[in-house]
């Protein structure tokens, strides 16, 4: 009876460390593969020709149109600077500068990817047509209030994702990632 | 003592179930973006993806803010050729293989300019190629692909809102299919 305790505790320690490990490698790019930058995260080698396994099973498991390499690279955010899953009854203050590239789109979306923007308002915010600072910083708000300037305007209740795409990168793409900084994003009011 | 010998074998069989499932996901995919893509997408045939709608699922993860034009082709049929003429605004192109891998992409901030000009071969295409045994028009930009079924996915930055549809229209006029020998 004891061995047979033993064993299936072995088993479940299997099960729960492989399936589990899994499970937490491919999302939001939390062990090998994945480039983290505060509370970004990216696939580097997900457009490359010849992507490492880790990089293998994320576009398996996504069966998602990534950009190649030559194209640009795009990060997700599940939650803020502080660690708190993103929430769309909060309101959130992006802040800091962006790496160059031809231009940059962000998105808020629900975890099956739809889009949360007010329907008849904004899909996302473009680099294009934001307004910045002197110094070309800038600040962005998310969220379900109205708020100044740069604002993405979401709807519904409960988590969401951010998504920062830069499209045509000088360096981001390829071998030699070289990602300095990425926007910060404070959460500010909640419960609205 | 026994117990914890059993829960390190746990720990390390756990490891082993790990990298299997690592290795085994993309074969064992039953979403994969080519089964996606096939789905909509026939054989030499362009197709223009329709902008993802708030609130309605994204499984492709398309930017609503970009234009798409996705067109499969077998490389089995000949060499694959895919041209066309699109607005000076910001566009890019990638060549994806049956496991969704990238295997070329570039912009048009590379020296092309408006004009899309791109082949397709097989290794054995390529060395039909390289021994002149094949016609190709001047100026097409050749890339090999070690599968036969490929897909090149287009995708257009509209400058305005206002010429968005005019990019639709561009991305459809995109020939796409097999070079005949």
């Amino acid at each position: 009876m004891r061995f047979l305790i033993q064993l299936l505790s072995m088993v479940a320690v299997a099960l729960v460390v492989g399936f589990g490990l899994s499970y937490y490698a491919l999302t939001d790019g939390r062990l090998l593969g994945a480039l983290k930058v505060g509370p970004w995260a990216a696939w580097p080698a997900v457009g490359s020709a010849s992507p490492d396994p880790y990089t293998r099973a994320y576009l398996a498991r996504t069966g998602a149109l990534q950009l190649g390499q030559g194209e640009g690279l795009a990060f997700t955010a599940a939650d803020d600077s502080d660690g708190h899953p993103l929430d769309r009854s909060c309101r959130y203050r992006i802040e800091g500068t962006t790496p160059v590239a031809t231009f940059w789109t962000l998105q808020a979306v629900a975890a099956d990817g739809s889009n949360i923007a007010r329907p008849d308002g904004q899909l996302e915010l473009r680099s294009s047509d934001i307004a910045r600072a002197n110094d070309g910083s800038l600040v962005l708000t998310v969220s379900k209030t109205l708020a100044p300037a740069n604002w993405l305007e979401i709807t519904g209740t409960g988590s969401f994702r951010l998504l920062l795409t830069f499209y045509d990168p000088s360096n981001l793409s390829g071998s030699g990632v070289a990602v300095q900084s990425l926007p910060a994003i404070h959460r500010e009011a909640c419960g609205a | 003592m026994r117990y914890a010998v059993f829960l390190a074998a746990g720990v390390l069989l756990g490891a082993i179930i790990h990298i299997a499932v690592i290795l085994a996901l993309p074969a064992l995919a039953a979403h994969t973006v080519w089964l996606r893509i096939a789905a909509i997408a026939p054989e030499n045939k362009v197709v223009v993806l329709p902008t993802p709608a708030p609130g309605v699922a994204n499984p492709l993860q398309l930017d609503p803010d970009l234009e798409y034009a996705v067109c499969r082709v077998n490389l089995a049929a000949g060499p694959g050729v895919i041209s066309g003429t699109l607005p000076d605004a910001y566009w890019s192109l990638a060549i994806f293989d049956p496991s969704g891998t990238v295997i070329y992409s570039t912009t048009n901030r590379d020296g092309i300019g408006q004009n899309l000009s791109l082949g397709i071969f097989n290794p054995d295409q390529t060395h039909l190629l390289a021994e002149q045994r094949l016609d190709i028009a001047d100026g097409l930009l050749i890339v090999e692909s070690k599968d036969d079924d490929v897909f090149v996915v287009v995708r257009l930055a509209p400058a305005h809102e206002a010429v968005r549809a005019r990019s639709e229209q561009a991305l459809a006029k995109i020939a796409c299919g097999n070079i005949k020998s």
